[in-house]
């Protein structure tokens, strides 16, 4: 018991020995770990948008320019026969222009130029959720692209697989770049293991005088290291919670009119950082102990 | 207690000691002299495993230190107390810190920790400057602190390198009175000193190093 808290004592007390250089060696752990961090909220984030709007579907059904009511009414039908299937709204090609020309605010003045209005009336359809397995948008693409009056019919899974093509590149650049923030991590941890060890070069040669086996002199530093990554951890984490915080505070509106839903990290992740920058530190000060000095 | 069987050691082309041939006995009061440069720091360093013999083997309480292993080694340090000519204090340490060190790597429990080194600092006649730190005191003190420091443990061999070299007589004599009773609890002490002052009248066995040879012996 007592000797466990020696080893403590004496860690922390090399760390207040050399408390500019941990501080500096603990900024730039924090920073690494930060970005790190910032990603895989990120990249969590933009995998959880993904699942819910691949797991929602929904359809947009342009009609051809001059369809008859009768046609139209043929459509209707047909779409609310479709299992699931709602109507949200039917969009007439003046509200088709009217909505361009709200978003584009000041620079919608180049429409006034056009002699007639180029976009389509369409149909917004969504999809009950609990059926959206039993539906093949495919098909229902193909019979509706069928039906007489109908121009083109776009649903949102086409979108999803290239969605999810980029996101398969994101993560990999992401892996690339969270291995070389962990190297730099140890990095640091083993120079800054190595200045604290070398500031107590004395007292090492003094300790082995005494008897002192290589584990007493070398655990300290172990600690050391280990401490740098739990505080390194901590820290990154609780700056990501606060950066999430200010961040979260505005609704996100990427696609569509319904916000997005931001969240934090899962508590598996914070756990898988922590214990990363845990075992990073430990690493970092065992490469310090093993290569720099050989007592 | 300690055996050395012809014992060589060189640093590159000089003969620090050759082929010489020891025996101290459990208990004994042993005297290294010689001049300058005759080898006696380099003994004592063999006999402590500090340095390695280039031929002949040492035994210490019967093991030999060619043959041991690191950590063997490292506890059979704790066994032996070590006053260096230059003290070896760590100056960021209090008096107690220092002394209590050697008690620390044992893993002896706090408590136990605390009170060996405040009989050990009243035994050398520190116990009010136990909160001191070395580069206040004077010399004479200092070389106190580096003898509390080798007898804490309770060694069963001190050895002692100049142990007197900056000392008046008057503390030379205080540090002697000081290795007696260490001595007297049964230690196996040996000292090495050029000091003519320390050898004068002594009744203890002096082995006489010169140039790495042993040239007298009172044994």
């Amino acid at each position: 018991m007592g000797l466990r808290f020696y080893f403590l004592r004496q860690a922390l007390l090399n760390m207040k020995r050399n408390v500019t250089v941990h501080i500096l060696s603990l900024g730039t752990i924090v920073a690494s770990l930060l970005i790190l961090g910032a990603f895989l909220l990120l990249f969590g984030n933009l995998s959880n948008w993904l699942r819910q709007w691949g797991t929602a579907l929904s359809m947009s059904v342009y009609l051809k320019d001059g369809t008859s009511a009768y046609k139209r009414d043929k459509i209707d039908s047909f779409i609310r026969g479709l299992p699931g299937a709602q109507i949200r709204r039917f969009i007439s090609k003046e509200d088709a222009m009217n909505e361009l020309k709200a978003a584009l605010r000041e620079e919608a003045g180049f429409l006034e130029r056009l002699t007639h209005n180029p976009l389509p009336a369409s149909y917004e359809v969504v999809f009950e959720a609990s059926r959206t397995e039993e539906i093949d948008p495919e098909k229902i693409k193909q019979q509706l692209e069928a039906l007489d009056g109908v121009e083109e019919v776009q649903h949102n899974r086409q979108w999803l697989k290239r969605l999810e093509g980029v996101l398969d590149v994101v993560s990999l650049i992401g892996y690339i770049i969270g291995g070389l923030l962990c190297l730099c991590v140890v990095f640091i941890v083993t120079n800054t293991i190595k200045l604290t060890i070398y500031s107590r070069r004395d007292e090492i040669e003094i300790l082995k005088l005494v008897g002192a086996t290589d584990w007493f002199i070398k655990l300290p530093f172990l600690l050391e290291g280990m401490i740098q990554g739990i505080l390194g951890g901590g820290l990154a984490i609780l700056a990501l919670f606060l950066g999430y915080l200010a961040f979260s505070a505005k609704k996100i509106y990427l696609i569509g009119p319904a916000p997005l839903e931001f969240v934090f990290l899962p508590v598996g992740y914070v756990a898988i950082v922590f214990f990363l920058s845990t075992v990073l530190g430990i690493i970092g000060s065992f490469i310090a102990i093993g290569r720099f000095f050989d007592v | 207690m300690i055996q050395l069987f012809h014992v060589s050691k060189n640093f590159g082309p000089s003969i620090a000691l050759n082929t010489i041939d020891i025996k101290i006995a459990k208990g004994e009061f042993v005297f290294v002299t010689g001049p300058s440069g005759a080898g006696k720091t380099t003994l004592l360093r063999l006999i402590f495993g500090a340095e390695k013999p280039a031929t002949g083997h040492i035994l210490i309480n019967a093991i030999n230190l060619n043959r041991i292993s690191r950590s063997k080694l490292d506890l059979l340090r704790r066994k032996i107390g070590f006053v260096f000519q230059d003290f070896k204090l760590l100056p960021k340490k209090t008096v107690f810190e220092n002394v209590a060190i050697a008690l620390e790597v044992t893993g002896l429990r706090p408590k136990v920790v605390k009170k060996k080194t405040h009989q050990t600092l009243r035994l050398v006649g520190l116990a009010e400057k136990e909160k001191a730190y070395p580069l206040s005191l004077s010399g004479g003190e200092q070389q106190r602190v580096a003898i509390a420091r080798a007898i804490v443990k309770d060694p069963l061999i001190l050895l002692a390198d100049e142990p007197t070299g900056n000392l008046d007589p008057d503390l030379t004599r205080e540090i002697m009175t000081l290795f007696k009773n260490i001595h007297q609890r049964g230690t196996t002490v040996v000292i090495a000193t050029h000091s003519r002052q320390l050898l004068e009248g002594t009744d203890c066995r002096t082995i006489v190093l010169n140039q790495g040879n042993i040239s007298g012996d009172t044994r």
